[in-house]
C-alpha cells in the first residue's frame, strides 16, 4: 500500500459518496430556491476552492461555473498554476482579475501614496490580508452579476472555527458546501473527485505573503487541530475529558479561547430590538420561499 | 393471500409552496393508482416542506378546507397518507398526519413529540398533539399513524399496535447528519432509523412503512431510504438514500397472521402492569408520592441518593 497522501485522524473519516450526495443535493437545491443556474466562485489554487469547484462541477456541469483567479503581485505562481490546471481539468470558465491596483491604490505601492494616505505603506500584513481578502470578494460579487450565478463559498470547518477567516471577506458567499467539512476532510472529500494530488498534499497557505503557511502562523497541524475540534465541538468532551485523551492542556485552551473569540464571525449581526417584529429574532423566515426567487431570464 | 401494493412516494417538497406541492401528490397519487397500488404514503409536510419557520401559519390548512377535499377525492378506491399543516379552530398549528380514504380524511394524526433540540425548533412553531390512536382501514387491517420523532419514543409504537395497527406507518422529514464511515450506512441517521424500525417491526408484529423525504431546505438535507418493514422484522425494501421516486413494494399481509401466531408477543403484552407502573412512577417523578424504589435523599425521578458528604439539591 502506497503512504497515505496526508493524515486524516480515523475519527474524522467520513463516507466521502455520502458527502458528495449532500453537497450536490444543496448546491442544486440552493440554486433553485434562488432562481439561479450557475455559480461563480474565487480560484485561488489551494484544496478548499479546488474542491468547491469540483463539487459544482459534479452537481451542475462545468459550464454553468465561473472560477476567477485573483492573485495579488505576491501571490505565489505555484498557486496560479495549481488553479490554471483545475480549470483545464474540469473545462469550466475562468477569468483572471489581479487585484494588485485596487490594493496598491489604498495602501500605497513603492515610494508612491495611496488612498489612505503617508501611513499607508506601514500597514501590517494582518491589515493588507484582510484588505486582499474584500477585495476579492467585491471582485466576485461584481462578476456575479457580469454571470448571473450565486458566490459559493470556499471556507472549511476548521478555520471558521478557529476564526482564520476575514470577516466579509473569504467568508462571504450565497452558500458555502463545505463548511462543515474540517481540513483534513476537505482533503478526504478532495482525493474521492479527484482533485490534483499536488493541490492536495500542499501545505495550505492564505498566500499573503511569500512562503506563508497556515500552519506555520497557527503553530499547529490542522490534523491536531481537527482531531481537538471534532472531540471539542461535535462530540461536546469538556476540557478534562479532551486532556484525559492526551491533549495538551495549553493547547485546548489556546483553540477553546480562538473558537470562543470567533463567536462573532460566524453569526449574522445583532439588531438592536426596538420593533414588534425584527429580523431573526421574531421574524423567521427561511432565507428562500415563495416569491423570493429572482426572476428568470 | 392479502396482497398489498405500497406505493412509497419519496418526494422532495418545495418549501411553502403549497400549490405546487398537491400539485405533486395528484401526479403522484394517479402514477400509483396506475402502477396498482393500495396505499400511498407521502412523508412528514410533504404539502409544504419542513423548515417553514414563521411561513407555517402562511400554508397551514383547516380539515374543512377545500385544497385538501380535493386531494382527498382523488383517493376513491386507494387509501392514502399525506402530511401537513393543520390549523385547528382555536388556531393552534399542527404537524398534521392524514389517512385519506375512499375520498375522504378518515383519520388525523398530529405530532406528538416536537423536537425542540440539535437542529430542531419544532416547538416553537407548533403545538403538539394528544392523542395516539390506532384506525382501521379499507386495506383491511388497523393503521396507526405517526411522524417522525413520534417514533423516537417508545411508547408511540407501542400503544398503536395493541390499539390495534398492524401496519404502523411513519412519515418523516429527517435530515440526514453525522457523516462518518464507522456508521453501519454511512450516516448516522440512517443508521438509527434502520435499528428503530427493525426494533418496531419485530416487538409489534407490525408492518412498519417508513417514508422520509429528500431534497434540501436551506442547509438542511434530507436522506430519502424509506423502507417495509415485515412483522418479523424482516427488511421488505429499502429505497435509496437521496434518490427522489415513487417506489412500489408489495407484501401479503396474510403474513401478520404468521407472525402474531407463531411469536405471540401481543398476546402476552400485559398492559395493565405497564399501566400501574407508569402511574406510580408518574406521581413519584412528580414528587407526589415517595419513590418507593429509592435510597433514602434521592430526588424525584432519581433512585440513587448523592454520594455522602454532598449537600442535598433542593431541601425540603
Amino acid at each position: 500500500m502506497s503512504a497515505p497522501l496526508y493524515e486524516l485522524p480515523e475519527e474524522l473519516r467520513i463516507d466521502t459518496a455520502i458527502a458528495r450526495r449532500i453537497t450536490g443535493e444543496f448546491i442544486r437545491g440552493q440554486l433553485r430556491q434562488a432562481g439561479f443556474e450557475r455559480v461563480v466562485l474565487g480560484l485561488s489554487g489551494g484544496v478548499d476552492s479546488a474542491l468547491v469547484a469540483y463539487l459544482v462541477t459534479e452537481a451542475i456541469g462545468a459550464e454553468h461555473l465561473l472560477c476567477v483567479l485573483l492573485p495579488y503581485a505576491s501571490s505565489s505562481a505555484a498557486s496560479r498554476s495549481d488553479a490554471e490546471e483545475v480549470v483545464r481539468r474540469l473545462g469550466c470558465a475562468s477569468r483572471l482579475v489581479t487585484i494588485t491596483a485596487m490594493v496598491d491604490a489604498y495602501f500605497g505601492a513603492g515610494a508612491g501614496e495611496g488612498a489612505l494616505g503617508a501611513d499607508g505603506p506601514e500597514a501590517t500584513a494582518l491589515r493588507r490580508g484582510n484588505f486582499m481578502a474584500r477585495m476579492r470578494m467585491a471582485v466576485l460579487y461584481d462578476l456575479s452579476v457580469v454571470w448571473g450565478g450565486l458566490v459559493a463559498g470556499t471556507g472549511n470547518k476548521t478555520e471558521s472555527l478557529i476564526g482564520y477567516t476575514t470577516l466579509y471577506g473569504d467568508n462571504a458567499c450565497a452558500f458555502n458546501p463545505i463548511g462543515d467539512l474540517y481540513k483534513s476532510q476537505v482533503r478526504q472529500v478532495a482525493e474521492a473527485v479527484g482533485v490534483p494530488e499536488t493541490i492536495i498534499v500542499k501545505a495550505p497557505s492564505a498566500d499573503l505573503w511569500p512562503g506563508q503557511t497556515d500552519e506555520s502562523e497557527v503553530g499547529f497541524s490542522y490534523a491536531d487541530v481537527d482531531r481537538l475540534l471534532y472531540w471539542m465541538i461535535d462530540q461536546r468532551r469538556s476540557e478534562e475529558e479532551l486532556a484525559a485523551k492526551g491533549f495538551a492542556p495549553a493547547f485546548i485552551e489556546r483553540v477553546a479561547r480562538m473558537v470562543a473569540g470567533a463567536e462573532y464571525k460566524r453569526q449574522v449581526p445583532p439588531i438592536a430590538k426596538i420593533g414588534p417584529r425584527t429580523a431573526g429574532l421574531d421574524y423567521l423566515y427561511p432565507r428562500r420561499r415563495p416569491g423570493s426567487a429572482r426572476r428568470s431570464g | 393471500m392479502q396482497p398489498l401494493r405500497i406505493a412509497l412516494a419519496q418526494t422532495a417538497p418545495q418549501l411553502g409552496a403549497l400549490e405546487a406541492n398537491l400539485e405533486r401528490h395528484r401526479a403522484l397519487l394517479a402514477e400509483a393508482r396506475a402502477g396498482g397500488a393500495g396505499l400511498v404514503v407521502f412523508p412528514e409536510l410533504g404539502l409544504t416542506g419542513y423548515l417553514l419557520q414563521d411561513l407555517a401559519a402562511e400554508v397551514a390548512m383547516r380539515l374543512d378546507d377545500p385544497r385538501l377535499a380535493t386531494l382527498a377525492a382523488e383517493t376513491v378506491g386507494l387509501s392514502a397518507v399525506v402530511s401537513f399543516v393543520e390549523e385547528s379552530a382555536d388556531h393552534r398549528l399542527f404537524i398534521a398526519a392524514a389517512l385519506l380514504e375512499d375520498g375522504a380524511v378518515h383519520h388525523v394524526h398530529r405530532k406528538v413529540f416536537l423536537p425542540t433540540y440539535g437542529l430542531f425548533d419544532e416547538r416553537r412553531f407548533f403545538a403538539a398533539g394528544s392523542l395516539i390512536r390506532a384506525v382501521p382501514s379499507r386495506l383491511g387491517v388497523g393503521v396507526g399513524l405517526a411522524v417522525c420523532e413520534d417514533f423516537w419514543h417508545l411508547a408511540v409504537p407501542q400503544l398503536l399496535a395493541l390499539d390495534g395497527a398492524q401496519v404502523l406507518i411513519n412519515v418523516s422529514s429527517s435530515p440526514g447528519r453525522d457523516v462518518a464511515a464507522i456508521n453501519e450506512f454511512g450516516l448516522g441517521t440512517a443508521t438509527s432509523w434502520r435499528t428503530l424500525m427493525r426494533a418496531y417491526a419485530q416487538m409489534t408484529t407490525s408492518y412498519v412503512v417508513f417514508v422520509n423525504r429528500v431534497g434540501v431546505d436551506e442547509s438542511i438535507s434530507f436522506w430519502g431510504g424509506s423502507e417495509v418493514i415485515g412483522p418479523a422484522g424482516d427488511t421488505r425494501f429499502g429505497a435509496p438514500l437521496y434518490d427522489e421516486g415513487l417506489y412500489l413494494v408489495d407484501v401479503d399481509l396474510a403474513d401478520l397472521r404468521r407472525e402474531r401466531i407463531a411469536t405471540p408477543l401481543l398476546r402476552d403484552e400485559r398492559p395493565e402492569i405497564v399501566l400501574r407502573q407508569l402511574e406510580r412512577i408518574v406521581r413519584e417523578r412528580a414528587g407526589e408520592v415517595r419513590d418507593t424504589t429509592a435510597e433514602p435523599g434521592a430526588e424525584p425521578g432519581l433512585d440513587v441518593a448523592p454520594a455522602a458528604g454532598s449537600a442535598p439539591l433542593v431541601r425540603r
